[in-house]
């Protein structure tokens, strides 16, 4: 552990500050749409507000910082974003008194809500619109648990900067918005004037940045006249010249490039309420050139840049999520922001991207040991096999970190949805599992999607159970189905049905924000908004996707495959038997179930029965969504992932046909279901493989592990060649937990004792005792593989 | 069960074994009690270019293991007592017959790893170690060896299947000790594991 007392102090010191509703920008923002702007474009508007909010926020810098800037007045003090999102005074009750991820909401908060915020947006919020602009058919579905839908509290971002800011400043940003004012013809162009509009915005918030970073440097300045400790003094002037130089100009050195990107990080992130917040993307490419620079001149040393990097990753754990309510909390529960920082991969020219800052930030990952930000590796056939095997040694530690991704796979995926071969080189991952083109897209995950209820709908012909409502279509009364083909046909109907809606409700909520909540600061960051005057809401990427994830394949799966034997097949049950299992939740019939869940081939074995259910599934899924318009001249595309969707998702499924009883925990990402995997890694890998990865925009794989298994050089190895393996079969991404069910059960038990047991949930990782009972349950009830 | 089925139960992981360089396994029970089986198998994995190990006590005539042993790869040979005497109070056998087979493919120039399972109070004493040494440096080829730590994981198999299990009392050798045995064999020049 090489730490110093700077970094252990502020480390310690962000580990115990307490998440807290903080009503700063909240205020801000009600003041300044308080006032009267007169007829403004809604570009200009939020350009305006940006303006406002970084003008007038708190400005902190704490004692031995060295880089600067928080979201919030504090670390761990949360902003709010009610034109978003406006919290009731019922929401900030539960927010503060909730036993998982609560945010403490202060009396004075409390009533500046009820006062201010509160009379000002209740009711005129973009969810309140959101919401009433919603179908019917919409919102059955919603209540029902079929879709979930992200953008009812949080903005689309679901994006990662590429190396763009290492080279230019905010200057430059606007010299180029510049020529590009220059070039609109407004005798051709009919849409010119939005684009001055757009435009004009960008350059607002652009110089808004630079005057926010000045500010730091001001109370640098002003903190150094009054500390008696010279070499305090010393950062803290250096600290004021460096928010000077930064965003204005590109960065000179390692740290100016760090504080660069916080800046830019805490601009994305109090512009909207970005979901994944922002993220560097691949940090040890655009490291590599000012460590190396650094290095040659003498101004920088290993360490120095270890210390640094600490320092920043303590300014990500410093920002919890904004606090979430009502489905979005359950289906996103955790203080994790999801900024996700790529290691590792390919460079654009296609070559080993591994170097000497792949392997520190590797360092700072392992001392840090922080929930954010998240890591991960991309692993292509290039790089060394010890890439992969120091970071299993950080993986062994059983915090979960870093993920693993196949990346010239996600190449692969990136240039089957159309992007460039260089672009593609420069994506990765974000996120939990999802791949962008980085600086280059905008891709918006827009809601999870329940497979199992789908069935379970279709066994009831189109009614949901749980209300009595006939929501979904009449697919036909299974106890008549003669085949198991025409069972899933009318599975594959019944889900068409629900994709429809769920896509017409999307089309809206794009719509929503591009017109009402452009983020002009985001298009400044992500090509061609600027080239094309256009906002990120409104189609100025260069590529744009629309994703639905689905949820739950091992339980649909194992699901169809015990109807498919034990129906259709062995005859072992009759549909009407089954159904009345289901109905009754197996009640009094416990070797029925049992007979579901053990004699059924079931996903995760290498059982081709099995197996290929989950490709049909797939294929259905993906016929349903992919290649579907979108508004902003992109399409749709699918991926599998869950984060903590699959807990509430089972909350709302009954019984279903795998023997999983009703309420509990779907299966998670592509993994098989809990339990279900019974023939060790190599099988699951196998399994999972035969899926078809490239079409996805990302799946997740979870694998739990004994300590015991990775404890020597063998192991590590052996973990090696697992991965090697999955990659060679075109696996997207797999991770790992390292802990034993033992240890998770005390946790349970003593939690006061296990308080920094991190344990990896989805796409992330969280301290356990943050998760709900329910989850820590799913989680012990994974698989454990004590072999290879 | 046919060999085509545990063919393609074997071939599943074929891109595990290409990844790893690793292979197929063949342990037991004691594979050799099933030759005719095991021939095929073994025959089978060679024409798929699958790597083959025979993990094995030896105690098979040399007929049957003359039969199939161009089919294996690497021998993963058990070695428990050198004095025959000690080796038939313990197994109930002779071990003429496995040091004689250990040398002739020795003497054929296969692969073989020497597994030495060590099991305090009845093979891991000085006279016991000196013989297996003096035996090992008298084969055409050096070997290297891995030392298996007895452990008491069988206990509950026995247990259920109702079968006395008679080495309740016996510990599983300590660490220093197994570095004391593993030095000792190093001396004489062998490559030496523990565990494996």
């Amino acid at each position: 552990m090489t730490m110093t007392d700077r970094v252990a102090r502020l480390r310690q010191q962000s580990l115990e500050a307490v998440p807290t509703f903080s009503t700063e920008r909240a205020e801000l923002i009600t003041e300044f749409y308080a006032q009267n702007h007169g007829l403004i474009s809604e570009p200009v508007r939020r350009a305006l507000a940006f303006q406002y909010l970084l003008e007038h926020k708190s400005i902190y810098i704490g004692e031995g910082e060295l880089i600067v800037g928080e979201k919030g007045p504090a670390p761990k003090a949360v902003p709010t974003y009610p034109e978003l999102c406006c919290h009731s005074l019922e929401d900030l009750d539960i927010l503060d008194s909730r036993e998982k991820i609560p945010y403490k909401v202060s009396p004075q908060a409390r009533k500046v809500y009820e006062e201010r915020i509160l009379p000002f947006w209740k009711g005129k919020s973009m969810r309140d619109v959101l919401f009433r602009e919603m179908t019917p058919e919409w919102k059955a579905a919603y209540e029902a648990g079929i879709f979930t839908e992200f953008m009812e509290q949080r903005a689309p971002g679901h994006t990662v900067l590429d190396d763009k800011i290492y080279h230019k400043g905010m200057l430059d940003f606007i010299e180029e918005l510049h020529r590009s004012l220059a070039g609109l013809d407004f005798y051709n162009d009919p849409q010119a004037y939005d684009k001055q509009e757009e435009l004009r915005a960008m350059e607002i918030v652009a110089r808004a940045l630079i005057r926010f970073a000045e500010r730091h440097a001001e109370k640098a300045r002003q903190l150094a006249t009054q500390t008696d400790d010279p070499q305090r003094k010393a950062e803290l002037e250096q600290i004021a010249e460096i928010c000077s130089w930064v965003p204005a100009h590109a960065p000179r050195n390692f740290w100016e490039a760090l504080q660069y990107y916080w800046f830019v990080h805490l601009g994305v992130t109090i512009e909207l309420n970005t979901w994944d917040s922002f993220c560097p993307g691949k940090l040890d490419h655009h490291l590599l050139p000012f460590y190396e620079k650094g290095l040659a001149d003498g101004s920088l040393t290993r360490a120095k840049a270890e210390e640094l990097l600490q320092c920043f990753w303590i300014k990500f754990n410093n920002q919890p999520a904004p606090p979430k309510v009502g489905v979005t909390a359950a289906e996103s529960g955790t203080y994790t922001d999801f900024a996700q920082i790529n290691l590792g991969g390919v460079k654009p020219d296609g070559s080993d991207g591994v170097n000497e800052v792949t392997y520190l930030l590797l360092d700072v990952i392992e001392e840090m040991r922080l929930l954010q930000p998240s890591s991960s590796i991309q692993v292509s056939k290039k790089n060394p096999d010890a890439f992969i095997q120091r970071a299993g040694r950080i993986i062994r530690t059983g915090f979960g970190q870093p993920s693993v991704f196949n990346s010239d796979l996600i190449v692969q995926e990136l240039v089957r949805q159309g992007k460039s071969v260089s672009d593609a080189r420069c994506g990765g991952s974000s996120g939990c599992v999802e791949v962008g083109a980085f600086g280059k897209e905008n891709y918006n995950l827009t809601g999870y999607f329940n497979l199992p209820k789908i069935l379970e709908l279709t066994l009831n012909n189109g009614v949901d159970p749980r209300s009595g409502k006939q929501i979904g279509i009449q697919s036909g009364d299974p106890t008549q189905f003669k085949t198991f083909e025409e069972l899933f046909d009318a599975f594959r109907r019944q889900m068409n049905h629900f994709i429809d809606i769920k896509v017409r409700g999307n089309q809206v909520v794009e719509r929503l924000y591009a017109n009402y909540m452009p983020a002009p600061f985001l298009s400044l960051l992500i090509d061609d908004c600027i080239l094309h005057g256009k906002d990120y809401h409104n189609g100025g990427a260069r590529y744009n996707t629309t994703y639905i994830m689905g949820v739950g394949l091992g339980t649909i799966t194992d699901s169809l495959s015990a109807i498919k034997y034990h129906v259709f097949d062995q005859q072992n049950l009759s549909m009407r038997e089954l159904l009345q299992l289901l109905e009754t939740n197996f009640q009094g019939n416990e070797r029925k179930r049992l007979m579901l869940v053990n004699r059924t081939p079931r996903y995760g074995n290498d059982d081709d029965y099995a197996d290929s259910l989950m490709r049909m599934v797939f294929e259905a899924y993906y016929q349903a969504i992919e290649g579907r318009k979108n508004t902003k001249g992109g399409e749709y595309h699918i991926n599998l992932l869950p984060t903590t969707v699959h807990v509430y998702f089972g909350s709302v499924t009954g019984a279903t046909p795998d023997g999983r009883k009703a309420g509990m925990p779907l299966s998670e990402g592509i993994s098989p279901v809990q339990g279900a995997d019974r023939r060790g890694p190599t099988a699951v890998v196998k399994s999972a493989a035969k899926m078809y990865h490239a079409r996805t925009g990302g799946t997740l794989l979870n694998q739990k592990f004994t300590p015991q298994l990775l404890q020597d050089e063998e192991g590590l190895t052996r973990l090696t060649h697992l991965i090697r393996t999955y990659f060679k079969l075109d696996g997207h991404h797999i991770q790992f937990n390292v802990v034993d069910a033992a240890t998770l059960r005390a946790a349970q038990a003593n939690p006061e004792q296990y308080r920094d047991l991190i344990v990896r949930v989805a796409g992330y990782s969280d301290y356990f005792c943050d998760l709900s009972k329910t989850l820590q349950d799913e989680i012990i009830a994974r698989t454990e593989h004590t072999s290879f | 069960m046919t060999v085509a089925e545990v063919l393609e139960e074997i071939e599943r992981d074929l891109p595990f074994y290409e990844q790893s360089g690793g292979g197929v396994t063949f342990s037991g029970g004691e594979p050799l009690f099933q030759p005719t089986f095991l021939a095929a198998l073994l025959q089978a994995c060679r024409s798929q270019g699958i790597h083959t190990a025979l993990d094995t006590c030896g105690y098979a005539s040399w007929e049957t293991l003359n039969r199939l042993r161009q089919d294996v790869d690497l021998y993963l040979y058990d070695l428990k007592l050198i004095d025959e005497e000690r080796h038939r109070q313990f197994t109930g056998v002779s071990n003429q017959l496995i040091l004689e087979n250990l040398r002739r493919l020795s003497a054929s120039g296969h692969s073989i790893l020497v597994r030495f399972p060590v099991i305090p109070y009845i093979n891991d004493d000085e006279i016991n170690l000196r013989q297996m040494v003096e035996f090992l440096s008298s084969l055409p080829q050096k070997t290297p060896v891995d030392l298996l730590p007895y452990h008491a994981s069988a206990l509950h198999k026995y247990h259920g299947l109702g079968v006395a299990y008679r080495l309740r009392e016996t510990p599983a050798p300590d660490q220093e000790r197994l570095k004391d045995i593993k030095s000792f064999f190093e001396n004489y020049g062998f490559n030496v594991r523990i565990g494996g």
